[in-house]
């Protein structure tokens, strides 16, 4: 689960939270569980909408290079701006970039979250189509086709790197 | 029945890549070499995929977890680890 998180998130601090998050939320909730429902399931789609919560979040939030959306002045456009390279790579920046560095990790990271979460459990956690369904709420159609499409995107990335 | 001269699917293509295609479909791979291409490509991919390594949270997590968890006291309420 805690891989799932970190290959949605690909921050290792936030996806330890999310994975806190996540198992507080399956302990403290324990009586809401459906035994008809696989419980690493139940854990998965737990953790699955926490990292979906979080990235729909992020996007709402995310910062402009050129400022903030209300800077009228250079000045306030530059106050506003992030600054890249301005902060020194911490030892767990480090370690993500060894981690989550590889070229198909980076193909996984360019994937639409929905995409990425159906490849994931597919191809890392071994899960069938059936089981993606239910893990994600969605149809068996829908699951087949994102897991086609981003095998499909997947090959795109990694033969134009090959090339 | 499928039509032994009908290209492969993608689940067919994902079942030959597990080796799990039916030897009546795996006939048409060995004379398609359209199929074959894609079926290559395909399985490249999917080996990518299937040996990616799994990751741990860092040391302490459980700790961590435990520790915000409520466990039922036997007077029925509830005591914070």
């Amino acid at each position: 689960m805690f891989s799932l998180l970190y290959r949605m998130v690909r921050d290792r601090a936030l996806a330890e939270d999310l994975a806190q998050e996540t198992f507080i939320k399956v302990l403290n909730g324990i009586k809401s569980y459906r035994p008809e429902f696989k419980f690493s399931s139940w854990i998965f789609k737990i953790a699955n909408n926490a990292a979906i919560d979080h990235l729909r979040r992020k996007n709402i939030d995310t910062l402009s290079l050129d400022g903030a959306p209300n800077a009228e002045t250079p000045e306030q456009m530059r106050a506003t701006s992030l600054q890249l390279g301005d902060r020194a790579e911490s030892p767990l920046d480090e370690v993500q970039s060894r981690e989550l560095g590889t070229a198909i990790e980076r193909a996984i990271a360019r994937l639409r979250p929905e995409y990425r979460s159906c490849i994931l459990l597919r191809h890392v956690e071994g899960y069938t189509y059936e089981e993606i369904a239910d893990t994600l709420d969605l149809p068996l159609g829908t699951v087949k086709t994102y897991i086609h499409r981003a095998r499909n995107e997947l090959r795109g990335y990694l033969e134009d790197r090959r090339d | 029945m499928t039509d032994i001269s009908m290209h492969l699917t993608t689940d067919e293509i994902e079942l030959w890549a597990q080796g799990l295609l039916p030897a009546a479909r795996a006939m048409h791979l060995a004379d398609c070499s359209l199929c074959r291409t894609e079926a290559e490509r395909e399985r490249k991919v999917i080996l990518e995929l299937v040996q990616l390594p799994k990751f741990a949270p860092n040391a302490g997590f459980a700790d961590r977890v435990m520790a915000q968890v409520k466990i039922p006291t036997p007077s029925g309420d509830w005591e914070q680890r």
